[in-house]
């Protein structure tokens, strides 16, 4: 929102510098993005008076024309605009000055005096657009010395253009997004009053935006009005005007447009855009004789019906439109922006003058659907208040009689919605109510005085309920809690008391599911892996490389990018789409880890919302391959972290295809579930298959983990800490070499010897597998190193030796073991 | 005259030749294979039955064959994978300790999330999934309300129970209600609600070093009897303070969220400078960090809480910004880039 700050002060006085005025509009109003010294880009721009002009002797279509600019002798200058003559006042930009509409640009045009084709021209004189002022640029701009400027000034040879018509501003930018609720902030007027509000002075509207004004009504000119969507369209409002003259605005209308980031076009439409500048009321000029049947009205749009619009494109409708049509059919998207064929031009003699109301959520689908963001659509869609027609349209056609001439040919059509039009609900608050949600001790006279500042009517009964009613602009005020807002920001918030809450003290625990996810990150990265956060999409050839299944997957209906196609199904596929390019970079050997979620189309709570499942995966890479499959070096770091969780779970072979979610990208004969001793899968660590590698770009080398978060928490819960009290007696160790057949499992002779050895009683016998030899394809020779430990004596020769039998002799039994 | 020994012939050469193809689905159109079964035809009806019986079985085999290679895809020699280590080998290290690291933005969940259950508020996460009802709906964002426009958020075809479409959260109030909720029954003992919800949120926009469609925001709520205004500047100075460890200026701005009335944007003076300015705070000496405010009346009701009783304040932050500033990160997309230079700097 552009707020001229010339313009705010026609309505309300404004003492405080620019920069204390910034602040508290930062403070109380809202977010300030941007301040523009309008004033500098016309320096040197002065109001001159063409005292003769001749024939430029070299060149036919430049005259020399001799100025007063106010100064001690006339000023020669060579002007090539058809319409230069003597007597007329135009704006001469002196030597050394910038022309403004290049003011801020990388090469600003600086004009000097120089000679032009052997005449010497001291600056230039300017057109409407090399002064910004709309985009004319067939000739000079001609002033009219007679015309009122609003500050009364005499338009004379030597005064400054900026001064003369108020441009010398200072446009304040605020964040449109401060007054989404706030539809009057879309018009000057309405920043001025809080301008006033938060300064505490006490606003007065002007009186065209105080009294009700009561039509005449007139005649000549024959229409029918009708609004046949009485449901979105609450108001519709309109006038014709006959024999208006359309021609540019006079210049302080101009340079009103201007400040308040408008374009000048024409008189007509300039008025419009002024008048819904000023108020956020968005009006619209018809060209009356392009009207067919003498009709305006607003209706809902048939499905496929096609309206062209001012930007010169056609739009297909659909029954979620509203348009304005006249006899035949559609001249304009309703509140959103008007037709081709109905414009305002120089032609036009006639108009019909809108100023319609439309409900914003209606407004906002149209302006989404069909991509056209104008600045109607900005206001309408805030929700404007149809109680502000009847002033918006009474002044429109006042300013229309000053500019353009011409006088009401019809009666002034007020074609009523569905509701009838209420005044704003009185909202009733207590003093108290307000101060203890401020933590402030206002009295009800402050808060009555900062409310009445603003236009609110305050009725005050014992002593401090106050009944507010809020003026007819305001479309923000139904509950207590609003008028709590207001006062707090008109009061100020950097008054507010900084207080801490007071409250009773509890311990506040991590949930446990935070703080197992918390050890897993430090277990793994301890290990040497790197936590990664990948998106929570993926590309369709993401999921497919992976073997999953793409129909699976919540699909993303408007993702900007298409690689965000599909919410993911496990994060392995974005983690192994991550490891090309960082082996690309030079790194030989690494493992990245994710904890996220995974989704499953199938997959639904008893909210019948979509199950989000905690995983945490890892993949492990070396560019060259080490001894040893890497299936292990995986294993090794899953080892780490279950030891880290105390988890007590086994590696056990997956024998066939396995209904299991996130198995698909593994290699089944180098991978194991990960189960607990109750049956429980954890997880699956292995190798991948080699599409999969292929598809990723992965080293050779490669080995995965993927491990649930929620059934790690179930088994973490339950598992209790290992301890062993240290025993007073020595304890011996001595290796063991097994040799039994390839078929032989690790886990079935570990589970052998984990028997044998509970029969030991009060001896400790713990064992570490030190190597495996194979020497040929049958066979296989485990080695361990067995520790036996007593808490009754030292343990001696013949005792370990005992033990080693035993536990010899159960390998034998179960595998067929021989001791080697 | 075709004779069952030609099909056998047919058979040898295909076989040989499927070894030798690199694109092994050409065997199938194979011309052997195509005079095959035009001669069924041509068979005396006495023995045309058992000859295309034949070349089925033929065509069949080969089928399979082509269909077992594309399976196969070069299956790996099986290891025993309940052993600690491979054969002829031995345990395999751990990779160095040094290399390892956990994601800048986690840590810096971990450090706010243990400043706030210092000062009483407890950690929850959010939803990466979630119904409008959550989004907006139970925040005060009634159906067609202009304020969904600001949040760009992504939407699943599919749909949920009312027929609306899923969403990715575009900010973490999306737990509010929840919280709202599971904590209410605490304030009849006079326990406030306090909570804080750090977790990833989504935003619709295009890529760039200072856009990121996946963030991380932390998301405060209080409420209890007596809550205004001024506690939620004091609660967010304190933390700032113990944040960055020092003093630090703060001040509110009026803002607009339709889940909050009043509604502040909320600004700390740049701990990096001391206000004196700097590039961290584009040389304005203040900057703007989190949206906040006190929560809407019909926010608490739609979580059955008595606003006339109970008021409270809402805040939501962007972790990703305070990294950021923290160590001169210049592109946002490096957090989610798994770049192992970027990841273990941290």
């Amino acid at each position: 929102m552009k707020v001229s700050l010339n313009t705010v002060k026609q309505f309300t006085k404004v003492d405080l510098p620019i920069d204390e005025l910034v602040a508290k509009i930062n403070g109380q109003l809202g977010g300030v993005e941007e301040i523009t010294n309008l004033g500098e880009r016309y320096e040197g721009a002065v109001i001159a008076k063409v005292l003769t002009c001749k024939k430029h002797p070299n060149a036919d279509k430049l005259s020399v024309c001799e100025i007063d600019a106010g100064e001690a002798k006339p000023v020669q200058v060579v002007c090539g605009a058809p319409n230069v003559r003597a007597g007329i006042y135009v704006v001469w930009l002196r030597p050394g000055s910038t022309v403004p509409a290049s003011f801020g640009d990388a090469e600003p045009f600086v004009l000097g005096s120089r000679e032009l084709r052997g005449v010497m021209s001291n600056g230039m004189l300017a057109s409407p657009k090399e002064l910004g002022l709309g985009d004319s640029h067939e000739g000079i701009l001609e002033l009219d010395p007679d015309e009122q400027t609003q500050v009364n000034s005499v338009i004379k040879p030597g005064a400054q253009f900026a001064t003369t018509y108020y441009l010398d501003d200072t446009i304040i930018t605020i964040e449109n997004k401060m007054f989404t609720h706030r539809p009057d902030c879309f018009g000057v007027l309405g920043v001025a009053r809080e301008i006033a509000g938060i300064q505490h002075q006490a606003f007065r509207s002007p009186d065209w935006y105080r009294n009700l004004p009561s039509f005449e009504s007139g005649d000549g000119l024959e229409l029918t009005v009708k609004n046949e969507a009485p449901k979105v369209v609450p108001r519709f409002m309109a006038a014709v005007i006959k024999d208006v003259v359309v021609k540019p605005s006079p210049v302080w209308l101009q340079a009103e447009l201007v400040r308040l980031g408008g374009k000048p076009i024409n008189n007509v439409v300039d008025v419009t855009n002024y008048v819904m500048l000023l108020t956020g009321q968005p009006l619209h000029a018809y060209d009356y004789d392009q009207l067919r049947g003498k009709k305006l009205g607003a209706r809902i749009a048939k499905e496929g019906e096609t309206v062209d619009l001012l930007n010169g494109k056609s739009y297909t409708l659909t029954t979620d439109d509203i348009v304005i049509v006249d006899g035949d059919g559609p001249v304009g998207l309703g509140g959103v922006m008007g037709g081709a064929a109905s414009e305002v031009s120089v032609l036009t003699k006639n108009v019909v003058l809108e100023c319609a109301n439309f409900d914003m959520y209606a407004i906002r689908k149209m302006s989404m659907r069909h991509g056209l963001f104008t600045d109607a659509v900005t206001r309408f869609n805030k929700g404007q208040s149809p109680l502000q027609n009847d002033y918006v349209l009474a002044l429109a056609m006042q300013l229309i009689g000053d500019v353009a001439g011409g006088e009401l040919a019809s009666q002034v059509f007020d074609a009523h919605g569905a509701k009838s039009i209420q005044a704003p609900r009185s909202v009733t608050v207590n003093t108290s109510f307000i101060n203890d949600r401020l933590g402030l001790g206002l009295s009800t006279k402050e808060v009555r005085t900062l409310l009445e500042n603003v236009e609110f009517v305050v009725d005050v009964s014992k002593q401090t309920n106050l009944t507010v009613s809020a003026p007819f602009w305001r479309t923000d005020i139904e509950l207590p809690e609003d008028v709590v807002e207001e006062i707090g920001r008109l009061y100020g918030y950097d008054r507010l008391p900084r207080e801490l809450p007071k409250r009773t003290m509890s311990p506040m625990s991590r949930s446990a599911r935070i703080r197992l996810k918390d050890k897993i990150r430090r277990s793994l990265s301890v290990s040497g892996a790197n936590e990664v956060l990948t998106y929570s999409f993926v590309h369709e050839r993401v999921l497919k490389g992976a073997g999953q299944n793409p129909a699976d997957a919540f699909r993303i209906a408007n993702a900007l990018s298409p690689d965000l196609q599909y919410y993911r199904l496990s994060l392995l596929p974005s983690l192994l789409d991550k490891v090309h390019a960082n082996v690309k970079n030079g790194f030989d050997e690494f493992a990245l880890f994710e904890i996220g979620k995974g989704h499953h189309k199938q997959n639904m709570d008893k909210y019948n919302l979509p199950v989000e499942t905690e995983l945490v995966e890892m993949i492990y890479s070396a560019k060259r391959p080490q001894p040893g499959a890497a299936y292990y070096k995986a294993q090794r770091v899953l080892q780490k972290l279950l030891d880290d969780l105390s988890i007590d779970a086994s590696l056990v072979p997956i024998e066939k295809r396995f209904d299991y979610a996130g198995i698909t990208p593994f290699e089944l004969s180098r991978s194991a579930f990960i189960k607990t001793t109750d049956g429980i899968v954890l997880g699956v660590v292995g190798e991948l298959r080699t599409s999969v590698r292929k598809h990723f770009k992965l080293p050779d080398y490669s080995a995965a983990v993927t491990l649930d978060i929620e059934a790690l928490e179930t088994v973490s819960a339950t598992t209790i800490s290992s301890y062993q009290p240290l025993s007073r007696y020595p304890s011996v160790s001595q290796d063991l070499s097994l040799k039994v057949s390839a078929a032989v499992w690790f886990s079935d002779l570990r589970a052998t010897l984990d028997k044998a050895l509970q029969e030991t009683s009060d001896i400790k016998v713990s064992y570490l597998p030190l190597s495996i030899y194979a020497g040929d394809d049958a066979h296989r020779t485990f080695t361990f190193r067995l520790s036996a430990t007593s808490n009754t004596s030292t343990l001696t020769d013949a005792e370990m030796s005992g033990i080693l039998e035993s536990v010899t002799r159960a390998a034998t039994k179960a595998h067929g073991a021989v001791k080697v | 005259m075709t004779k069952l020994a030609d099909i056998a012939t047919v058979r040898d050469t295909l076989l040989a030749r499927l070894e030798k193809l690199d694109t092994k689905s050409d065997i199938l159109k194979a011309p052997e294979l195509k005079q095959l079964y035009g001669a069924i035809r041509d068979v005396e009806p006495s023995q045309r039955a058992a000859f295309g019986q034949a070349v089925n079985e033929l065509g069949n085999e080969i089928r399979e064959k082509v269909a077992s290679y594309s399976e196969q895809e070069v299956s790996l020699a099986p290891i025993d994978v309940t052993a600690p280590f491979d054969v002829n080998s031995e345990l395999p290290g751990l990779l160095p300790s040094e290399n390892g690291s956990m994601h800048p933005l986690r840590q810096e969940i971990d450090k706010l999330s243990n400043i706030f259950e210092r000062i009483g508020f407890r950690i929850e996460e959010s939803r990466e999934i979630d119904d409008q009802e959550h989004m907006f709906e139970t925040l005060n964002f009634p159906k067609g309300h202009p304020a969904r426009d600001d949040y760009d958020t992504f939407m699943t075809i599919e749909t949920d129970r009312d027929g609306d479409q899923f969403i990715a959260p575009a900010h973490t109030s999306t737990m509010q209600n929840r919280m709202l909720k599971k904590y209410r029954a605490g304030l009849k003992n006079d326990e406030a609600i306090a909570v804080v919800v750090p977790d990833r949120v989504f935003r619709n926009e295009d890529l760039d070093a200072r856009h990121e469609h996946t963030f991380y925001q932390f998301e405060g709520i209080y409420v209890s009897k007596g809550v205004h205004a001024g506690m939620l500047v004091a609660t967010l100075q304190q933390f700032l303070q113990e944040y960055y460890q020092k003093e630090l200026e703060v001040r509110v701005n009026p803002f607009y969220f339709p889940f909050t009335e009043p509604s502040f944007e909320f600004a700390l003076s740049c701990p990096f400078c001391d206000k004196k300015g700097c590039r961290v705070c584009s040389h304005e000496g203040w900057i703007e960090l989190l949206g906040c405010g006190m929560i809407h009346p019909n926010v608490l009701k739609a979580a059955g809480i008595d606003p006339a009783v109970y008021t409270g304040f809402a805040w939501g932050g962007g972790v990703d910004r305070l990294v950021m500033m923290k160590y001169g990160i210049e592109d946002v997309r490096h957090f989610h880039s798994a770049k192992l230079d970027f990841l273990r700097q941290f």
